[in-house]
């Protein structure tokens, strides 16, 4: 239950909530137990033709019973309701609170669009903990307990069949069914994943396995692992149905043995007959409340499932900076690498290996290489998202050891290929830039970087879905530079704006970054004249460094990956 | 509901089990209550002893065990239809997939058909499994309740039958309240619970900004704003509940008072009588309700059914292929006919193009994006069938031949190999025609300079690629493509050539590979290197899907056009 404790924390927040929860659905509960006793006893003592006031008071009774019952029935739903969704913010806030401090590092981890739609699902999935898991089998017992006090009132037998009764369709029954079920489930999840994976194969990879001839067997594994998943989930909705039967036949048995019980009674003259029929309608009715305990442990699994999920995020140790901190001064950094390696999690080989070079304070630095040659892990490390013990980095002549991550990310502008963009307006997304922003600040820059065909107050849809990929650049650069800032970190900041308009934005840049150290991660070698120096990196070492004409004299990899560019037409 | 009943007809002799064993599960229902009410009866006012009332108890307990069997019949026969319809559907989609989705891989549609083909067909399970099965229920049992109750008594009867219609009624006028509210409320719902995700992904962003902090506010005003958005809708649906329940309760309490006062004033009613109906009367608005809650849960399969749909009655092109076996180890002499492709009714057409392409020779096709160099590719490669014209391989067309006979053939190389889940040699030995010998394998690794990245593997050529399993980068795949085609030896080849981001290392092997390759094939590349232009034996230029011009690099020197392509496109000046 230990992994529970996300979700009981919040619970325990919620206690007026709960409270009122259990206690509406136990007058609901108990009311319907008495409305239908009731209603047997009416009858009853109707057929002794009884002096009309003690039928009146009967009806009077039920009826009360039955507006009781509908009214706190409605109470109790709205208020789980309520408790429920306040838990779920409650979680969704700490959750946060949690992973905030592990970001970004904690991407690099895991294929991050695959962890953030699974924390997202199991946040979603706990809401099922307090709605069919904490609270009913409360309710439950309090209902049972108190028919076992009423019916005590007739003959002890009664109590304990119905303890009897709890036991068996609250307890025992839904246990056994459990493990079964677990099972069953995992089978489902198993073959739901297989099928998932190959239709995912069968069409993206479909014109390799056209041509290689393959799609025939891949077909057939496919239409196998659809039978498979279809033959589980059946499997498993039988067993949740004859889990089902089993505990209501359970229940009806159970009120078989309190009407056994009471004609036995009856018989032995301990019981007065005219009760035999409340006594059965209120047995009926109680096991009914039985019926949501059926579903309970695959809820209770699921949930367990999800919040361990969830701890295993938050469990995780975020990489940090060592103490005594040390902390970077606005002015322009230089940067050097000293030996720097770095091998990521799960992997073989380096992503980075050996790396010394350095970047003058103020200078202006290209780093090209091939895909995969390791320049975004130079980025990660210089940012201290990534953090290795092999090889020094230092920033301002300062370890980046002793360094906050924070504290390099305040001084300095980073503009990836792929920026995020939140649900808002394009306002909303510039203002993250910095506190006080006028709304002729980013005007004035939406201009340069021609992008006057928005107004602040245009909408961006998730992910920023709605605007181009070089839009989506623009506004990204366009948001750093209303930062202003001595250490710029771009990678491949332009790559989907045609040549002209990134010409344009370049020599704007260039402009306001005169003092700045700039690093540019960039696919083209052509406008790399200007810069200062440039790295060519591959297979994760630093193989060459120097300025454009040292570079293209030397006529080494750089030169030779210049004569493929200018072999390339696009 | 229209294409969902349909499926559901194809079932007629489920539903008429389900009918059985509804009319039986209403016996066993009534049964029930008779069994209890003569016990209370015999015992009660006749005074019978417990040993005079065995029987009565051990035919309410095969009452009772039978009314439970049957409601798990009653699912299992829905869940056993469900899984029928789903499998249906499913053979339908992927045999539609599997004709045609090169267009939908073009038009980047993949994604959605995996969530058609999973979810969708998945959210149809409701409609079978619930609510087919409580419909029958819902429809019988009633039915056979209050025919029961006029039969012992018609005042009861008449009561129920006159508060029957209320709770459809009820139903409809809430149901309708509640969809236009839900509307209305579901585009901030998706807003507000896509706040959190949203931010979620955005973290990066926001920390690099220093702006993390703040978003915690965020994330609580959404979810208390999503709360309370939803509760508005779920409030509609509680007071429907409660609505419907005083319904039943005011039927349930009318019938009491109506029968309590037979018996003591006009004593025109046993008790047996009045205890039966009473007890059968909760059961008659129970089955009612059920069905407005099954009516939910198949409501959400409607929405998935026309998903369906539409993916099933999306238009094909069938690609019809022959007997002709055409000669292995030899290219073939290759021509285009007046052949033309048309994307859709009036989407983009390439062709018609006339071209002629001899053994052995290089042909570099060359143009703009978006001037239909790939699609050309796509019809050569025979994944798709021209819309009109023919492509002919030595004198015959290409839909004469055997589909094996021709890919055996043939190799396409794309900028974007595909890697399967499964090891670095499943992957290399997909190129084979015959079961691949772990020797071959590893000569054609070998040959596409696979080896050092196999050495510095500990598991070497068993290491897991893929899908859960190693990524490989741009260069490592495009090497594995032509370890393939190594392993194959086509005669054919067609090339797309990538544009940008290889290692200089892959750009030689590329070279020398395709050099190595062309000697025993024809290569189709779409060219973007200078180099590999100026070595074709044939230039085709395609502008907006139609043939610009054609000759070698010298001949096509004098062109303006090309001239601008050659030279004005060269190294992104």
């Amino acid at each position: 239950m230990n992994e529970l404790g996300i979700v009981l924390r919040q619970i325990a927040a919620e206690k007026k909530n709960v409270w009122y929860s259990v206690l509406f659905g136990y007058i609901g509960g108990v009311t319907a137990a008495g409305l239908f006793a009731a209603s047997g006893y009416l009858i009853s003592k109707a057929a002794l033709l009884p002096p009309v006031y003690t039928l009146t008071l009967l009806i009077a009774f039920i009826k009360v019973f039955g507006l009781v019952k509908a009214g706190s029935k409605y109470g109790e739903r709205m208020v789980s309701h309520r408790a429920t969704f306040n838990i779920l913010a409650g979680i969704r806030v700490r959750f946060f609170e949690k992973l905030e401090p592990l970001a970004p590092g904690i991407f690099q981890k895991f294929r991050s669009g695959d962890l953030l739609a699974r924390i997202t699902g199991d946040v979603e999935s706990l809401q099922n903990f307090f709605l069919r898991v904490y609270y009913p089998p409360l309710v439950l017992i309090l209902v049972f307990l108190s028919s076992m006090i009423f019916t005590a009132f007739y003959s002890f037998w009664f109590p304990l069949i119905f303890a009897a009764g709890l036991l068996l369709t609250g307890l025992v029954i839904p246990a056994a069914f459990a493990l079964r079920r677990q099972k069953i489930e995992e089978q489902v999840r198993e073959s739901r994943a297989a099928l998932s994976t190959y239709t995912a194969e069968v069409l993206y990879g479909f014109r390799d396995l056209k041509i290689y001839q393959q799609l025939e067997s891949k077909e057939a594994s496919l239409h196998q692992s659809a039978a498979d998943y279809i033959a589980n989930q059946e499997r498993s909705s039988s067993q949740g149905m004859f889990n089902q039967s089993v505990n209501q036949a359970a229940g009806l048995l159970i009120s078989w043995g309190v009407l056994a019980a009471g004609v036995y009674l009856v018989g032995e003259g301990q019981l007065d007959g005219v009760f035999l029929a409340m006594l059965v309608m209120l047995s009926l009715s109680v096991f009914e409340n039985a019926a949501p305990m059926a579903v309970l442990p695959p809820h209770l699994e699921d949930s367990r499932k999800a919040s361990s999920r969830l701890n295993e995020v938050t469990d995780m140790k975020p990489v940090k900076a060592e103490e005594p901190y040390e902390s970077l001064s606005d002015e322009a950094p230089a940067i050097r690498f000293d030996t720097v390696s770095y091998t990521h999690e799960g992997e073989e080989r380096p992503a980075v290996k050996e790396a010394s070079f350095y970047i003058p304070a103020g200078s202006k630095t290209a780093i090209v290489g091939a895909s995969g040659s390791g320049k975004s892990t130079i980025f990660q490390l210089l940012l201290g998202v990534l953090r290795t013990s092999e090889g020094d980095i230092s920033l301002q002549n300062k370890t980046i050891r002793h360094i906050e991550s924070e504290d390099i990310w305040e001084k300095s502008n980073v503009v990836m290929q792929e920026n995020h963009f939140f649900f808002g307006t394009i306002r909303d997304n510039l203002q993250i830039a910095r506190e006080g922003l006028t709304d002729e600040e980013m005007l004035w820059m939406l201009e340069k970087v021609s992008l006057t065909k928005f107004s602040l107050d245009d909408p961006v849809l998730e992910k920023g879905e709605n605007l181009s990929g070089g839009e989506r650049q623009r506004l990204a650069i366009s948001r750093a530079l209303l930062r202003k800032r001595s250490l710029w970190l771009l990678d491949e900041p332009l790559s989907s704006i045609d040549n002209v308009t990134s010409a344009e934005i370049m020599r704007y840049f260039e402009e306001r970054t005169e003092d700045a150290t700039v690093c540019l991660i960039s696919h083209q070698l052509s406008g790399l004249e200007k810069m200062d120096q440039i790295l060519v990196m591959d297979d994760g070492q630093v193989a060459e460094q120097g300025t454009y004409d040292e570079l293209m004299t030397a006529r080494g990899m750089f030169y030779e990956m210049k004569q493929i560019e200018q072999e390339i037409l696009v | 509901m229209n294409q969902l009943s349909q499926y559901a007809k194809q079932y007629k002799g489920t539903q008429l089990l389900m009918t059985v064993i509804a009319i039986l599960t209403g016996t066993s229902i009534i049964a029930q209550a008779y069994f209890i009410v003569k016990i209370v009866d015999e015992v009660f006012l006749n005074g019978s002893s417990f040993s005079s009332v065995l029987p009565l108890f051990g035919w309410l307990a095969v009452a009772l065990i039978a009314r439970a069997m049957l409601t798990f019949a009653n699912g299992r026969s829905g869940a056993w239809m469900a899984a029928k319809v789903k499998k249906q559907i499913r053979e339908q989609l992927l045999e539609k997939y599997a004709r045609n989705p090169v267009q939908a891989s073009l038009q980047g549609q993949s994604g959605r058909k995996v969530s058609v083909l999973m979810d969708a067909v998945d959210e149809v399970d409701s409609y079978f499994s619930k609510y087919i099965p409580q419909l029958i229920l819902t429809a019988i049992i009633p039915l056979m309740i209050i025919i029961t109750a006029f039969w012992f008594d018609w005042i009861s009867g008449t009561v129920l039958l006159i508060s029957a219609p209320f709770i459809p009624l009820f139903f409809i006028i809430i149901g309708i309240k509640t969809q236009k509210k839900s509307e209305e409320q579901l585009e901030q719902l998706s807003a507000f619970s896509g706040t959190f995700l949203d931010t979620l992904q955005g973290l990066t962003t926001l920390k690099l900004f220093g702006q993390a902090k703040k978003q915690r506010d965020t994330i609580e005003d959404s979810s208390l704003k999503f709360r309370d958005a939803t509760l508005e809708v779920l409030k509609i649906a509680f007071i429907s509940s409660l609505a419907l329940e005083y319904i039943s309760m005011l039927g349930v309490g009318l019938i009491a008072l109506e029968l309590g006062l037979r018996l003591i004033y006009f004593e025109s009613v046993t008790f047996f009588t009045a205890f039966f109906v009473l007890v059968l009367a909760p059961e008659f608005y129970v089955a009612i309700r059920e069905l407005g809650n099954a009516f939910h849960t198949g409501r959400g399969s409607i929405g998935a059914v026309k998903l369906i749909e539409e993916e099933l009655t999306k238009d094909e092109d069938r690609v019809v292929w022959g007997k002709e076996k055409l000669e292995a180890g030899k290219p073939p002499h290759m021509t285009l006919n007046q052949t033309a492709f048309q994307y859709g009714e009036d989407g983009f057409m390439i062709g018609p193009l006339d071209a002629e392409f001899k053994p052995y020779e290089n042909i570099a096709l060359i143009g703009k994006s978006g001037s239909g160099k790939s699609t050309a590719l796509n019809l050569l490669s025979g994944l798709i069938a021209p819309s009109s014209g023919q492509i002919m391989l030595n004198r015959k067309a290409l839909s004469e031949y055997e589909e094996k006979s021709w890919f055996d053939q043939l190799s396409y190389i794309s900028q974007q190999p595909f890697i399967f889940s499964g090891t670095l040699a499943d992957n290399i030995a997909i190129g084979s025609k015959q079961q691949a010998t772990r020797e071959e394998i590893e000569s054609a690794a070998e040959k596409a300079g696979l080896s050092p990245l196999i050495k510095d593997l500990q598991k070497g050529l068993d290491t897991p690629v893929g899908e859960g399993g190693r990524g490989l980068s741009g260069g490592e795949k495009q090497r594995l493509a032509l370890a393939r085609a190594f392993l194959k030896q086509p005669s054919v080849i067609l090339f797309d050539e990538p544009t940008t981001g290889l290692d200089l290392k892959t750009e030689q092997i590329l070279t020398a590979s395709m050099e190595e390759l062309s000697k025993r094939a024809t290569v189709i590349t779409v060219a973007h290197r200078l180099y590999t232009i100026r070595q074709a034996d044939q230039i085709l230029m395609l502008e907006d899907g139609k043939l610009k011009t054609r000759g070698d690099h010298t001949g096509l020197l004098k062109e303006p056009a090309y001239q601008q392509m050659v030279q004005g496109g060269a190294g992104h000046e």
